[in-house]
């Protein structure tokens, strides 16, 4: 193992180095920055091994991207927040284009105010477009995701958003292993999809349709989309032979006689998992993959462990609703036959959660009207 | 290393090396043989506005993720730096690091409870951070100089590591960053536990 202290963003950068990237548009923004620079590096050191594209803005990072993906090429883009916002229009255009693109999106609140801390509504928004988002809550996971991220995306022509928190983990350096990279090319692999244009051959694509053809292409999609919850099974298994290490798309610490049980997605998972042994009767589950959802797993592990209660870590929320993993998770609870009781612990803002949080959401029951929903700010 | 984990707070300004600090502790501490994590937060990034970094050391790689609220470890970079929310959470039998001479004016000792049973300790950076000529205008950089009295007297990490580290990270003045390090390793000094 060759570890190497990184920060998230670093670790970010150093797999797109190592994924064979024929491509990188991208625009900076705290707190993706990072990631944006290290790159610019490696391209200034000549070890890029692809073209970087200073680009004026995010909606031209990402445009950029879906044009060089359309020609066959590799590529990359880093952003959050307020630019995953601007990208919004070509964030649909890629994933109806059916084009691999990879990106991350390090998790930032969205203004009014301007505000710098990791509230997850940025790539929640996004949830609807057609992109498979995943969530990770460290920088290992960061590396190994980003190399995971091209394969899924080559093989089910959809793009794929990488998904991590900011500060907590984009500027969190900590010891992550670094493999060569003739192995992570190796992983990764040949292309596996063909150029939509080609110098020499002029197409129009893309052009006016109806919705009678409109709802087949979305079908199409979904269908290609839920693939991606046994492939991504089938790439951990290889990653595994590679690297020795694995990720499953729902993740769980249930001690036997746990009686409930935190869902979290992002750098939180890790705090509650520490904080465990002295949380009684307490359990934890990572949502790592969040589309497609893995509702059959989740559904599953609650029952195999006869869970009573969930308390969903929330740092985000839909306003006029609530917390969206929250919402999420109600959903797929609905063909369970036990379900068990779903409260919402809202971060909202990008709070921090701490481990005192925790234990006072755990004293208070959810008993009167809206008592499930919680927010950080009364239980710290 | 007793306790399985240990928690560190740095507080500085923005310019002052901080975030660089951090990352090259946390590294000097995973190249001895432990886990380390370093982490800041900073609102927009400007000169002169207080940052505040995070250091966690321990024998398992899992550690959480949240900021540091009840730190084993004080350290605090900028002598101008007084509040006693600095302090805030500090653990009984901690650590207080100051950027200070010998005889400590800063009003932060003040706010110390004498019950609490601080190890308080001095290292005059910004002295030593002029001498070894490292200062941007009028800013004396003193993160280096902390750094190794840091290591020293949290014994989370040696000379040779912290070096190393520093030759890894440190792009400008590395000898007299090198030079700063050692000073500041071999001059931190143990004030006394407080007492009235």
């Amino acid at each position: 193992m060759a570890y190497e202290m990184l920060s998230g963003s670093q670790a970010a950068a150093a797999a797109v180095q190592r994924a064979g990237v024929d491509l990188v548009a991208a625009y900076p923004i705290t707190p993706q920055t990072a990631i944006v620079e290290t790159l610019a590096n490696y391209e200034a050191k000549g070890e890029l091994g692809g073209d970087f594209v200073s680009v004026e803005s995010e909606y031209a990072a990402l445009a950029c991207c879906y044009g060089a993906a359309a020609a066959g090429a590799r590529v990359f883009t880093a952003t959050a927040s307020h630019g995953l916002a601007y990208m919004h229009e070509v964030i649909h255009w890629c994933s109806g284009a059916r084009v691999p693109v990879v990106m991350v999106n390090v998790n930032r609140a969205i203004g009014a105010p301007w505000c710098l801390d990791p509230d997850q509504g940025d790539s929640l928004s996004q949830r609807d477009t057609g992109w498979m988002q995943i969530y990770c809550s460290g920088a290992q996971e960061v590396f190994d995701t980003v190399l995971q991220a091209y394969v899924l995306s080559e093989s089910l022509l959809l793009p794929c958003l990488v998904v991590f928190d900011g500060f907590y983990i984009s500027h969190t350096y900590e010891a992550v292993d670094i493999p060569e990279k003739e192995k992570t090319l190796e992983f990764v692999g040949e292309k596996r999809f063909k150029p939509q244009v080609v110098p020499g051959n002029p197409v129009n694509l893309h052009g006016l349709t109806t919705g009678d053809n409109q709802i087949l292409l979305v079908r199409n999609r979904h269908e290609s989309m839920i693939k991606a919850l046994d492939l991504f099974k089938q790439v951990n298994k290889k990653f595994e032979g590679y690297f020795a290490r694995s990720y499953k798309a729902v993740d769980s610490v249930i001690p036997p006689g746990s009686k409930t049980v935190f869902v979290a997605a992002g750098s939180t998972v890790e705090t509650i998992r520490w904080a465990l042994p002295g949380l009684k009767d307490c359990g934890l589950i990572q949502l790592r993959m969040f589309r497609p959802y893995p509702a059959e797993e989740l559904c599953a592990v609650l029952e195999a462990h006869d869970v009573e209660r969930v308390i969903v870590v929330d740092r985000n929320c839909s306003i006029g609703m609530g917390g969206i993993f929250s919402q999420e998770l109600k959903a797929a609870l609905y063909n369970m036959e036990n379900p068990p009781i779903v409260e919402d612990l809202l971060l909202a803002g990008g709070i921090d959660l701490t481990i005192d949080m925790l234990h006072r959401v755990l004293e208070t029951t959810a008993e009167g009207k809206n008592a499930d929903q919680k927010w950080g700010v009364d239980v710290r | 290393m007793e306790k399985e984990m240990l928690e560190l707070r740095i507080h500085g300004r923005g310019g002052q090396g901080i975030v660089v600090a951090a990352a090259i502790f946390a590294e000097a501490v995973f190249m001895e043989g432990y886990y380390a994590r370093a982490f800041s937060l900073f609102g927009a990034e400007r000169r002169g506005a207080p940052v505040t970094a995070f250091i966690r050391a321990g024998k398992s790689r899992l550690m959480p993720r949240s900021k540091v609220y009840e730190p084993d470890y004080v350290s605090i970079f900028d002598s101008t730096m007084t509040g006693s929310s600095l302090i805030s959470g500090l653990k009984r039998g901690g650590t207080l690091l100051l950027n200070s001479p010998e005889d400590i004016q800063s009003s932060l000792i003040n706010a110390l409870d004498p019950e609490m049973g601080i190890k308080l300790y001095s290292v005059n950076a910004t002295e030593i951070a002029w001498k070894h000529n490292l200062a941007i205008g009028s800013f004396p950089m003193v993160n280096t100089v902390m750094l190794g009295a840091m290591a020293k007297n949290s014994g989370l990490a040696s000379l040779e590591s912290l070096t190393s580290s520093i030759r890894k990270r440190v792009t400008v003045k590395l000898d007299e960053n090198i030079a700063a390090v050692k000073e500041g390793y071999e001059s931190v000094k143990e004030v006394g536990s407080l007492v009235n």
